[in-house]
């Protein structure tokens, strides 16, 4: 299940490149899971936990990869923390659902994401301003939108 | 500070090459696509000059900026591009926007967020995009394009309703077009407003005229309602104030030359937007002309403006807008 809480949030981790640099363990990288993200985000393949062989900059520590590929990570292997997934562009957005589908995470959007609209999210997603669930962008956008805009909380939290 | 600055920064691996237009600058878009390299370069030869490794062009200090003191380092800062990454959640604070706007620098912001605060233009909102490397031992170059280029320029619409984010002088005109022809034209009072009026009309075509200046803050949520809407259509000039500067309707020498480079008039401390700068200019030519000329941003329309010849000449600047052909 995916649970997204928009505008600001005092209990979220906003700086998630800083906060994955000094937290990262040598297996996440080496996980199947970071291989794909890394090859996808980043175009970049895994060489070890130490190294990634990237096209443009050559062989890059973790610390290098990119802000959005770190915050998928993060939610990844620290699920009971609230990252900032506005450091995610939308092509990080697929994986957030798919992340969602084995893990419950909780997720603080500052911004809309574009989730897709070619079909319905596929996992449960609810919002947590209003504490309604969302099937699809058509209903994510008018919440996302009255959130961002009025920083209210009328839901869960 | 005024005038566009064009920024190289390179490595041995990497080289970008952009131009900087305006004191407002956000980058955003895709994960993984180079932007905190970017900022990361900038620093290293902000600190270590050439001795970095890294070659950097631009006829003006660019400058990183991070951190919670970073007011302490803005201070004394003068005539610099300032670039700040993603993760610094003061850009979006009411300290930050009035530290910019009381500065003579330009800003180059990485963030995906929404900031109010700022006047930000549909033109200076941009994606990294990277062309590839040419040939062996060459760097891959980087270059920016604006993000949405296709939303500034309007579409070809005949509109059957026509909303303004202006509830004055900008609405009044567009109602004066609308009205003959049976169009409706509404005010949303504000650019926050705007999407509240985004929804399904079937059988409608809904032009929205808004301010392009400074609306780089709401594009995003804009666009994304258009992604559900497909019977909007945004126009959105520099203001409107802008439009009937363009238009010819007032004979100024040096109003060409302003329009065809306002980057090289502006001095960004005076005028925090260029919307501002546009309403002064307007206000000023027209300051001692008979009242019914003379502009006021917060007042109607004068009727010099509102004359059919003048109208036409407004509308000739937006061709892709067909207004007339509602009236068969």
């Amino acid at each position: 299940m995916l649970k997204i809480y928009f505008g600001d949030m005092e209990e979220a981790i906003y700086n998630t490149s800083d906060y994955f640099d000094v937290v990262y363990e040598d297996a996440w990288i080496t996980s199947t899971f970071a291989k794909a993200v890394i090859k996808d985000i980043d175009k970049s393949e895994v060489l070890s936990s130490h190294c990634i062989e990237s096209p443009v900059l050559g062989q890059i520590p973790p610390v290098s990869l990119a802000g959005g590929t770190k915050t998928l990570l993060l939610m990844y292997f620290e699920p009971e923390n609230i990252f900032n997934a506005s450091t995610c562009g939308d092509n990080c957005a697929k994986w957030i659902l798919e992340i969602a589908q084995i893990k419950d995470v909780t997720i603080n959007l500052r911004h809309i994401m574009d989730f897709g609209r070619e079909k319905p999210f596929g996992v449960e997603v609810m919002v947590l301003n209003s504490c309604q669930t969302v099937r699809d962008m058509s209903e994510l956008l008018p919440q996302a939108s009255r959130f961002l805009r009025e920083n209210a909380d009328e839901g869960c939290l | 500070m005024k005038g566009a600055y064009r920024i190289s920064v390179s490595t041995k691996r990497i080289k970008y090459d952009f131009t900087i237009n305006r004191n407002i600058t956000i980058i955003q878009g895709d994960s993984g696509t180079g932007k905190t390299t970017l900022v990361g370069l900038i620093r290293r030869f902000y600190e270590q000059g050439s001795k970095s490794g890294v070659k950097l062009e631009c006829d003006r200090v660019c400058m990183p900026l991070g951190g919670r003191d970073w007011y302490k380092l803005l201070d004394g800062v003068h005539d610099t591009i300032v670039f700040i990454d993603e993760g610094n959640a003061f850009v979006k604070s009411n300290d930050f926007a009035r530290a910019a706007k009381a500065s003579d620098n330009y800003y180059v912001i990485v963030t995906r967020e929404a900031l109010g605060s700022l006047p930000i233009s549909v033109n200076e909102i941009y994606g990294i995009r990277s062309n590839g490397k040419m040939a062996e031992n060459v760097p891959v170059y980087n270059s920016m394009y604006r993000l949405y280029g296709e939303f500034a320029h309007s579409t070809e619409i005949n509109p059957t309703l026509v909303i303004t984010e202006d509830s004055n002088a900008g609405h009044d005109f567009f109602s004066e077009v609308c009205a003959p022809l049976g169009i409706a034209c509404i005010s949303a009072h504000g650019r926050d407003k705007i999407t509240d009026y985004i929804y399904s009309r079937p059988g409608d075509a809904v032009l929205i005229i808004a301010d392009g200046a400074a609306y780089g803050s709401k594009m995003r949520e804009t666009c994304e309602y258009l992604k559900e809407f497909s019977n909007y259509v945004l126009y959105l000039p520099e203001s409107f104030e802008w439009l009937l500067l363009a238009s010819g309707i007032l004979k100024e020498r040096g109003l060409k030359d302003i329009l065809k480079s306002p980057c090289k008039y502006i001095e960004s401390s005076e005028f925090f937007s260029w919307e501002r700068f546009f309403t002064h200019l307007l206000e000023k030519l027209t300051e001692e002309t008979p009242v019914t000329t003379r502009y006021n941003k917060q007042g109607r329309l004068p009727p010099f403006f509102r004359r059919r010849g003048n109208i036409d000449k407004v509308l000739g600047q937006i061709p892709s807008i067909k207004f007339k052909d509602n009236s068969v």
